[in-house]
């Protein structure tokens, strides 16, 4: 039987040998450093979870290895320092609190997303089977939605969490991939058409193809506009003026799409009152410091009282952030590693996003391209989004800094995203 | 005392850690610098190859490669697709191209000629894989994809 995955020899992934060596360099120091400052003992998480986590890593790296796969050797290794560099920050921020156990929750989710990234890489089926079934995925992620609107439970006025047993998970996070596969192979079997002017005005491309599209984006706007997540949906809508910028080359798309962006984001300032109080707390956090501008100001405490070499791991005050684990991890790791840290943080955002567009641009097929760079793109976003709303930029949101963020589904889908790019980049190698 | 050693260790570790941080970045890059040499573009790609056998030491590295399109202009000219930085080519010297029956040679009405085997192209003339193509002193090696 012929594998869809190009082959060489076993056990020639040593790039990513090296560099996991350095992941667990980090790790282990990470965590040994913080046990010492906050004076826990080495047994218990300091040891198990660092262990555990490297283990499974190496397993991972082994499995590759011996399936022979080639392609890209850069993006696991940085996507899982950044894990590590994650379970550090959260080990810091936890440890001695009773948000204790969120360290082995991310440990286990951390299981979930290494299988998730594993499944586009050992699945022996064409990626074509992505475009190919394009009206079911996308199906699949508006059901996805149109559920958490009917079952979702309500967390920070946001309605996006949907409870199964123990475990609550955003199926948000998933539909962003669905939406990137769907117009991936939406864009490469119409970009002509809809690049096009031949339809109204002779400006804009025929109607008939453009309905999907807008259909679609309207549709999904309105169910976010239920779940009251702005992240979400400026996320979503940078997804969307990207991939058709992307696939169609036609900067009037972008333009248009920001001409509506600009009402639409007054009205749903005007109708929701979480969302004033959001741009309220940006603009002047301090008219209610102790109340809603609580987070945001020490947020940027812990950003000032960083400096420029930081207060040193496990000797900042981090901790004094509400869920610092997942909307504050930006500032705690910038407040106890300093402008020199996060800088390295962002630095490594930044070679994920450079390798992803290059395995987007040696793409073989029009389709894995549009795939590989609205996956890299979802990355970078969510980065930008984030990081700016630590930083007091933007109106703070709920997304999530990937693979450093304590959230479970953030994990498990950009684990995903990083397994398609890998399988992409094998794929390209003539 | 102890407790000073315990400090100064403490800060060790710090830096340590981000000592750490920064060698998996710089490795990252030089990784991922190394990778790129390796890997070619999609715009390198082409349905077949002219790879340079021979050519004078400051025009053309022994080995480059030029990928190919359907239809090939090929001189000095840096509009052609494949340009020959060599002053004995002519600005627009030799045209490769494929059709139906295969892969074609054709001399423009160079000024020193377009030798195919070390013969001169006249007419429109038929290419195998591994054909060797001398336009002034660059010789190409027409190569599968």
């Amino acid at each position: 039987m012929r594998l869809a995955v190009p082959t060489s020899r076993p056990l020639s992934r040593l790039t990513e040998t090296r560099l996991l060596f350095w992941v667990a360099a980090i790790t282990v120091t990470g965590f040994f450093t913080v046990a010492l400052a906050l004076g826990q003992g080495l047994d218990g998480n300091a040891f198990i979870v660092p262990t555990a986590f490297l283990v499974i890593a190496f397993v991972v790296h082994a499995a590759l290895a011996m399936r022979g796969l080639r392609g890209d050797q850069i993006m696991l290794p940085v996507s899982l320092g950044l894990t590590g560099i994650g379970l550090i920050v959260i080990y810091r921020v936890t440890a001695g609190t009773d948000a204790a156990s969120l360290l082995t929750l991310q440990l286990a989710w951390f299981v979930v997303a290494m299988a998730a990234f594993l499944l586009p890489l050992f699945v022996p089926r064409d990626l074509s089977l992505l475009s190919r079934y394009k009206y079911t995925w996308m199906t699949f992620g508006l059901l996805l939605l149109v559920a958490t609107v009917v079952r979702g439970e309500e967390i920070n006025g946001a309605r996006i969490w949907f409870r199964l047993g123990p475990l609550s998970f955003t199926p948000w996070e998933l539909v962003k991939i669905v939406l990137v596969v769907f117009l991936a192979a939406y864009l490469d079997e119409y970009r002509e058409v809809i690049a096009s002017r031949r339809g109204i005005w002779r400006v804009l491309p025929p109607p008939p193809y453009l309905v999907p599209i807008v259909a679609m984006a309207f549709a999904a706007m309105f169910i976010l506009a239920f779940e009251k997540d702005i992240g979400a949906t400026l996320v979503f809508f940078g997804i969307f003026l990207a991939m058709l910028y992307l696939g169609t080359g036609r900067a009037t798309y972008v333009v248009a799409g920001v001409a509506i962006l600009i009402p639409a984001a007054y009205v749903v300032y005007r109708l929701y009152a979480h969302v004033q109080l959001r741009v309220e707390m940006w603009q002047n956090p301090w008219q209610d410091a102790l109340g809603s501008g609580y987070q945001i100001l020490h947020g940027l405490f812990s950003l000032g009282n960083g400096g420029l070499l930081g207060a040193g791991l496990g000797a900042g005050d981090p901790q004094s952030i509400p869920v610092v684990w997942s909307d504050f991890v930006f500032a705690a790791f910038a407040e106890e590693t300093g402008f020199i840290g996060a800088l390295a943080l962002l630095a490594m955002y930044l070679v994920l996003l450079y390798r992803g567009f290059s395995i987007a641009i040696a793409a073989p097929t029009t389709f894995l391209q549009l795939l590989a760079a609205g996956l890299t793109f979802v990355i970078g976003m969510q980065t930008l989004v984030i990081v700016a709303g630590n930083a007091k930029l933007i109106p703070l949101t709920g997304i999530t800094l990937p693979f450093v963020a304590y959230g479970g589904s953030s994990l498990v889908t950009n684990f995903l995203s990083i397994g398609l790019l890998l399988r992409i980049s094998a794929e390209s190698r003539t | 005392m102890p407790e000073v050693t315990f400090a100064v260790a403490l800060w060790a570790l710090r830096l340590l850690f981000l000592a750490l941080v920064y060698g998996l970045l710089l490795q990252s890059i030089g990784s991922l610098q190394r990778a790129l040499g390796r890997a070619p573009a999609v715009a390198e790609r082409g349905l077949a190859y002219l790879v340079v056998a021979q050519a004078p030491p400051d025009a053309h590295r022994r080995g480059e490669r030029f990928p190919l399109r359907a239809v090939n202009a090929i001189g000095r000219d840096p509009g052609n697709d494949v340009v020959l930085r060599d002053d004995f080519s002519s600005a627009r010297h030799a045209v490769v191209s494929q059709d139906a029956e295969g892969w074609w040679v054709e001399d423009i009405g160079s000024t020193n000629g377009t030798f195919l085997n070390g013969d001169r192209v006249i007419h429109r003339t038929v290419l195998h894989f591994g054909d060797e193509i001398e336009a002034g002193r660059v010789r190409l090696r027409f190569e599968h994809a």
